[in-house]
Parts: structure tokens; sequence; C-alpha cells
């Protein structure tokens, strides 16, 4: 039966306004559960992430950002000049073939290309759009600009991450552009059953503030029913002791977390029950939280003496000799060795050893897609697989206009004569 | 199954789908969300109540079954029922709740939901069109499916961690569970997909296998290609920002009274420095940047020397350190640079944006006599506008409603299986 089960969006075709990060995850969750995906740009004005890097051999090329190539697999690419004469025109008609309309420009900026809500459902009566920039339709933020590095700055993210006294460092990503697409995915999507089962479809304003601000964990009620502010901690936990991240002697980083007195029982046999273990003041949770001082102490000491440098496996502690021998693990077998005992433990993993992680490969999570100009690069692919429709990755992302023909003269359905005089119009660039 | 007709009250797109909610930290949200949605979201618990429920910060700091404000934040809006899965007849409840559901969420271990009668196999049999999303730390199957995680072993070996943080310290964890929060989000998404399939696949449920590592390694931004195509690991650079493989120049500042984050040195680097130029210039503490010379140096493309570099930031730190946050990045969006403040919760919770869009919800807790403001609406709808539907709720509190009204329990019924210990 499995074979003969269409992919979810399959037969639905989306109009992609939108660009940078936030925008091009939600389209392409689509793209790569079966819809037709076009992402509607310009040469006059590219797209950021064609402009930011990594470009393939360092060298810039508006079809050699590897940046903007994950967000976009699975997608068609056309070009057309919104500010040319024809522009609103076209991408009106492409419209008018689409179920589903998805744009981040700072509000106001599709109807000044005569292309907001009203005006498109005027020739797409049933069509489902989404605008998705920082702080919503309206409010007085609505007009400013910014990516993700700075909205997680406004959303709280920076207030929560970094060290106790230290400043608001924030995530080291532009990381609202990793979190509020899935909601924002969730929704457009639920909103894409309910036209399913009516017909109707409907305008969604989306706030990426709005969204963030639910990915706060319990930190907005403790203000507002507690008057208590959190705040960064390092990799300190409220409520677990030990909680933190240890340097292992191949440089590598160990976490480790208690949160149950199962896993403390554990911690303690994994690390040989050394005699502070078992003072009374490490008994309970409650206890141990106010000793995390001495609790990262012993545990940071113990990690390094543990394990080895794989570059350096012949240097022994100068201290050494008099003690007996410290049996030592490479920095995966003392993790290994933890999670043995029934401690939640792990390595802060690289993007190199993400690549080459055994569970990510099992899970089949980078795919590789042969670009033309890029040549094999990888991609990440959506965190859930679904048993009888999963998602396939089904091309890497399209060069500027790519499929400008096929949009123009198939979808649209342009003669060649059009085509060509539009073409040499500049109204595709 | 037929799909459900959407219920006249609109109350989001889900309005009319039924969810059961047996997660736990991995989980809740994604059911919370699916729940401003607009579905039925049933909470189901053991007897004693659900695990997460000791799970702090406390309301007054005073540790009770009701008081958690995990809980509060992870459960508003939906209903909660008991019942035991450990006994065969929980079990066969649950399943007669199934017959009637369009979507369960679990976190059990891998291999561990068989003996909960939650694996799909058996749920598929009860109702083929159920859709069964298992939220797990690595997935359901593969070299590390058994192994245990919380929040930041997701984010250690999801990779995220390894990009947050500094030379000095090494890498740090978000505060608010990310790996958990990133998991539930993705979980909704999967959950939609499936959904969606099912209306054109003639009814046909699925199983949905949610890895949270797998989430984390979604929020690595363009780590993952820089890997990929330059060979360069990102690591955490601390107030500043990778730059395609490099540590770019300071993007935070502090200001008079907390901390901006800006773009590259405060939008002084790059191509539409100019307008950031002049303001310094104009207000006579440009340090020298607004002579020809630094101009074209900072407007072109190529990277400014580690010298060049410091002195800029210099320039704008001293720059911002006399200002208040909000008046610097008001004239800096005014001079078109995307600046932002860096806000704490108070402050979120102050700020006019989130105001002036009717954000904040007031939550009766009328077990407490009091109300509490909650963050709202996600999403603003058009056609099926958002509704909160209330504080989280005591374990069972719904079990009368929810046994009488979808399965038909009468009042000696539920009494009996109470004294069986089933609910």
């Amino acid at each position: 039966m499995g074979d003969q089960l269409k992919l979810p969006f399959e037969g639905l075709r989306v109009a992609d306004f939108a660009w940078v990060g936030v925008g091009p995850t939600v389209s392409k969750y689509l793209a790569d559960h079966g819809a037709e995906v076009i992402r509607i740009e310009s040469t006059t004005y590219p797209e950021a992430l064609r402009r930011a890097g990594p470009f393939v051999d360092d060298e810039p090329g508006i079809d050699r950002s590897g940046y903007y190539a994950n967000f976009n697999s699975s997608k068609l690419g056309m070009s057309v000049n919104l500010k040319h004469p024809r522009g609103t025109e076209l991408a009106k008609r492409l419209v008018a073939q689409c179920d589903v309309v998805t744009e981040s420009y700072t509000p106001g900026t599709m109807k000044r290309f005569g292309l907001d809500y009203e005006a498109l459902r005027e020739v797409r009566p049933d069509v489902l759009m989404i605008s998705m920039p920082l702080y919503g339709q309206t409010g007085p933020w609505s007009p400013w600009s910014g990516y993700g590095h700075v909205l997680q700055a406004a959303a709280g993210y920076n207030h929560l991450t970094g060290w106790a006294d230290g400043p608001p460092i924030g995530t080291g990503v532009a990381y609202t552009d990793f979190l509020v697409p899935h909601v924002a995915a969730a929704a457009l999507i639920a909103a894409l059953d309910y036209r399913r089962r009516t017909g109707k479809g409907q305008y969604i304003d989306f706030g990426q503030l709005d969204a963030a601000v639910h990915g706060l964990g319990t930190a907005m009620l403790d203000w507002t029913a507690n008057g208590h502010e959190q705040v960064r901690m390092g990799n300190r936990d409220p409520e677990a002791a030990p909680h933190g991240c240890y340097r292992a002697k191949d440089g590598r980083y160990v976490v480790i977390a208690c949160f149950t007195e199962k896993q403390w029982d554990g911690f303690k046999a994994a690390l040989g029950r050394p005699d502070w273990c078992d003072l009374e003041r490490m008994r309970r949770v409650w206890q141990r939280l106010n000793e995390q001082k001495e609790i990262d102490f012993h545990t940071q000491a113990w990690i390094e003496d543990h394990t080895v440098d794989p570059k350096r496996p012949d240097v022994v502690d100068p201290d050494g000799p008099e003690m007996a021998p410290i049996q030592q693990f490479t920095t995966e077998q003392v993790v290994a060795h933890f999670q043995k005992f029934g401690v939640p433990a792990g390595i802060v993993q690289s993007p190199e050893a993400m690549h080459a992680d055994p569970q990510l490969r099992h899970r089949h999570h980078y795919w590789t897609l042969k670009h033309p100009v890029m040549g094999d690069r990888t991609y990440d692919g959506p965190a859930f697989r679904l048993s009888k429709t999963p998602g396939r990755l089904t091309k890497a992302a399209p060069c500027l206009g790519e499929d400008n023909e096929y949009v123009y003269r198939e979808v649209l359905g342009l003669s060649e004569e059009e085509f060509i005089e539009l073409l040499a119009d500049g109204a595709l660039e | 199954m037929t799909p459900p007709v959407p219920i006249p009250h609109p109350t989001g797109p889900l309005a009319g789908y039924r969810v059961l909610d047996l997660a736990d930290e991995k989980g809740q949200l994604c059911a919370r969300l699916l729940g401003e949605l607009g579905a039925d979201v049933i909470k189901v618990e053991p007897r004693d109540g659900d695990r997460t429920r000791e799970n702090g910060p406390f309301f007054r700091g005073e540790k009770g079954p009701d008081t958690s404000l995990y809980w509060w934040t992870m459960n508003a809006g939906k209903r909660s029922i008991t019942c035991e899965l450990k006994l065969e007849a929980g079990r066969a409840l649950l399943h007669q709740l199934v017959a009637q559901s369009d979507i369960v969420i679990e976190t059990n271990m891998p291999g561990t939901s068989a003996a909960l009668g939650l694996d799909y196999a058996t749920l598929e049999r009860v109702n083929p069109g159920i859709i069964l999303v298992s939220i797990t730390n690595f997935g359901q199957t593969g070299p590390y499916k058994d192994w245990l995680a919380t929040d930041i072993v997701g984010s250690a070996m999801g990779g995220q961690m390894h990009l947050s943080g500094d030379d000095e310290h090494g890498p740090v964890r978000t505060l608010a569970p990310q790996a958990y929060t990133q998991g539930s989000f993705q979980a909704a998404v999967g959950a939609m997909t499936a959904l969606y399939a099912r209306g054109v696949n003639n009814g046909a449920g699925q199983h949905v296998d949610v890895s949270m590592q797998e989430a984390m390694a979604n929020a690595m931004d363009n780590a993952q290609a820089t890997w990929d195509i330059r060979r360069v690991n990102l690591q955490g650079p601390g107030v500043r920002r990778n730059n395609r493989g490099d540590k770019g120049p300071q993007y935070l500042f502090e200001a008079a009274d907390g901390w901006v984050a800006c773009l590259q040195a405060g939008g002084l680097i790059g191509p539409q420095g100019g307008p950031i130029i002049d303001w310094l210039s104009e207000a006579g503490e440009a340090n020298g940047l607004d002579s020809p010379e630094w101009r074209e140096k900072l407007g072109a493309l190529v990277p400014l020397s580690p010298e060049d570099t410091a002195y800029v930031e210099q320039t704008m730190a001293a720059f911002a350190r006399t200002r208040p946050k909000l008046a610097l990045v008001e004239e800096a969006q005014r001079r078109q640079s995307g600046w932002a403040p860096v806000l704490s919760p108070r402050e979120i919770v102050d700020c006019e944006q989130l105001a002036a869009r009717d954000y904040w919800v007031r939550v009766q807790h009328d077990d407490l006599g009091e109300s509490f403001i909650y963050p709202g609406a996600p999403i603003i709808f058009g056609e099926t506008p958002w509704k909160q539907r209330g504080r989280a709720p005591h374990a069972g509190e719904h079990n009368e409603q929810v046994y009488g009204e979808l399965l038909g329990l009468d009042a000696a019924e539920l009494r009996r299986l109470k004294m069986r210990m089933v609910i």
C-alpha cells in the first residue's frame, strides 16, 4: 500500500516570496514533502543569503552559497523584477496558479508591489497567504528590520544564554531563524488542512517575536506569576546537580546531567564512589544545588584524569607514578561509560562530528545533492520521519532563475515570443 | 474515519481535531502548540499525577501538585484525565479514546511503548487513521536509540551547543531548554504533515518518528554548510558573530542600561554603514571614522585588519555605553540599520511592541482566585481566530467530562474504575 500513497503536499503549488532563514525553512518543509515550491527572486535585488557565505572555493557568487542552498532544497527558482512595469502582473499570474503564498518582507512591501492579500485573493480567491516579518504586521516595531541574530536578543534568548555575571552572549547563531519557522510551518499546514476541508484560504499574520516568546520555557511565567527574573547561569540548571559541561583531555567537552536520585546514584557508581560523593551535604538534590562549585570541580578533575588525548597517548600525568594507574577512556568511551550507569551524558559535537555521527547517518539526516555549480553538497533533512510518506529531498537548491522557462512557459502559459520579449525587456532581472 | 467538519465557532484551524498528550518534557510543548492551533488536547496522566508536575519553578516557591510553573506553561488550555496504562483496563480505556482521536503524542524510550499499549502497531489496529507522534532523544532506531538524554545532552549531541559559548569558558547551553523546545516545535510540523497526508490518502494515519538530536542539528545556522564547504568547525564566538568560519566583529555592545544587538560593529562595517558613520559624526564621536579613507575601508567587502576592527569596535563601544538601549535601537532603525535591544523577561512583558499587538492574555486560576499574564497568540489567523483555553488542568480534572461525553461512561461506571484504581 505504501507505494501508492501520495506525498502529503503533492499537487500543491507555492509562490515563495520569502527570503533569508525563516520563510525558506517553512517552504522547505512543503517542498521536501511533495509541493512544487517556486522561489521568486531577482538578480537586481538578490536574496541576502546568496550573498552570504560559505561559498564554494571561497569564491563569492550568486549560485555558490552553501548558506542559501541548505534552506532551499527541492525547490524551483524563477526570477522577476517586481519594480519592472510588468513585474506585478507576472507575479499575480503566477499566484493565480498557486495554493500558498509565503513572504517575509517588512510590512507594506508586498502592498507597494500590489501583491498584498486583498490583491492576491482577487486572482486566487482560496489563496492561503502567510507573512512572516520579525515583528508582525502591526505595532511600533513592525517597520524595524533585522535578522535572527538580533531578534534572539529582543526575544530573551541572549538574556538567558551566557555565563553568570557575563555578557548576554546568546546562542552564537541567528537562533530565532531556526526556531520560529517550525511554528509558522505548523500553523500554515494546519490552515492548509482547514482549506482542504472547507475550500477557504486565509491570511496569516505571523510575527517572529510573538512565536519566539513561546520557546522560553518557564521564564515568562516565573516573571509574571512570581516576579522572579531568570537569568543566564552558564551550564548549570536550577533543578539538577551535577549539570554541566566538562573538558576532556582531547579538548572536547562532555555534558552530564543528573535530575533524579537514580541518575545521581548511577553517577556515583560511574565515578567509582569517591569519598566526596557520599558526604552528607551531597545526599539530596536540594543539597547538591548548594554544592555545585565543588561538584563541578570534582567532575572536571575526574573527566580530565580519565580521558586521553589520542594524539598524545603516551603523555602521563606527572603526579601519576606513585598512584595506582587510572583507567583512561577516549571521550566517546567516557560518555558510553556514564550512559551504561544510567546517567544522561553526551559530547558537544562539532559540525565535523555531526557529519560523522553514526546515529544521524542511521537516520539519513544529511542528504548529499548535486548542484550544477556547487557540486555535491550536504543538506539538512527534517527531524521527523513519516512512516508511510517520508520526506525526500528531490534536488539541490535552484540557481537564480533556473526554472524560468518552465514557470513562464508552462505555469503562466506565455508564448515563446512573449517570454523572449520579457527577457529582452529586463522583466526577469 | 472521516475528517471532522470544522466547528462553526472558529477557534483555530484545527478545531474539531482531538489530540491525546502522553508526553513528558520532550513533547508537552508540541501538544500545547496543537492546542493553540485549535485542537482539543487531552493530557493523560497516571492516577497520582504526571511526573512533570514536580518540575520547578513553583508558584511562590511552594512545591505542590498544582503549583509547578513548568506545568502551567506547558499545559495551559489542555484538559486532563487520569488513566493507569500499566493496567489492562486502563489501556482498554485509552484505546477507546484513541478510536475517537486524531493524534497521539508520546515520548517513551524506544521499545518501551508496547507495554503501555502505545506502540504504533497496536494503535493502528484500534484506529487506522491515528497519527502517532513519538518524540525521543535520538529516534526510534539506530546506535544511540537507548541513550539517555536531557536538554543539555540534546543540545550537545545536536551540535548547536558547539556554536554557543566563548573561547575562555567553552560551550554554553541556553537556560530555557532549547532541545526540548526544538523537538516539540519540529514534531508539531511532522504531526501536521501527517495530518494533511491523511486527508489526501483516504484516511491513512502513520507513525511520526522525531529525534530531539536531529531537531537541534537543524538549528546550526550555516555551520553545517561551512564544514561541508570549507572544512572549518565553527564554535562559540562570545559577543562576536561567526562570519563564514572566522570570528567576525563584535555584535553585542553594552548600552547605558543594558545591551544592544547590532550588526557588524553596530553596522559600521559593511556596505550599508554610511548612515551609522553619519550618526557618530553628528554626535562628534566618530573618532575619525568619518574620514573618506575610513569610510572607503569600512564600506569595502574586504575584512578589516584586527587592529582596525578593534579600533572600530572601541569607537562603537564608547558611543553605545552612554546611551539607553531603546534610544539607540530606535535611532539605528531610523537609519535603516537592523539593531534590537537585549530584553529580559520583564522587559519583554513591558515592551510596547507586544502590548500594541494585544499579545498578552490574562489567564484565570479560579482555584487560586487570581489571574496571571501568559504569552498570547503565537500566530494571528484571519479566518480562524486564536483563543486561549484557560489554565493548566488538575490531574483528572476532566475525567467525568471526557469519559462521560466521549465514552458514555456514567457515574457508577466511573466510580467502579476509580475503585479499581484505573482512573
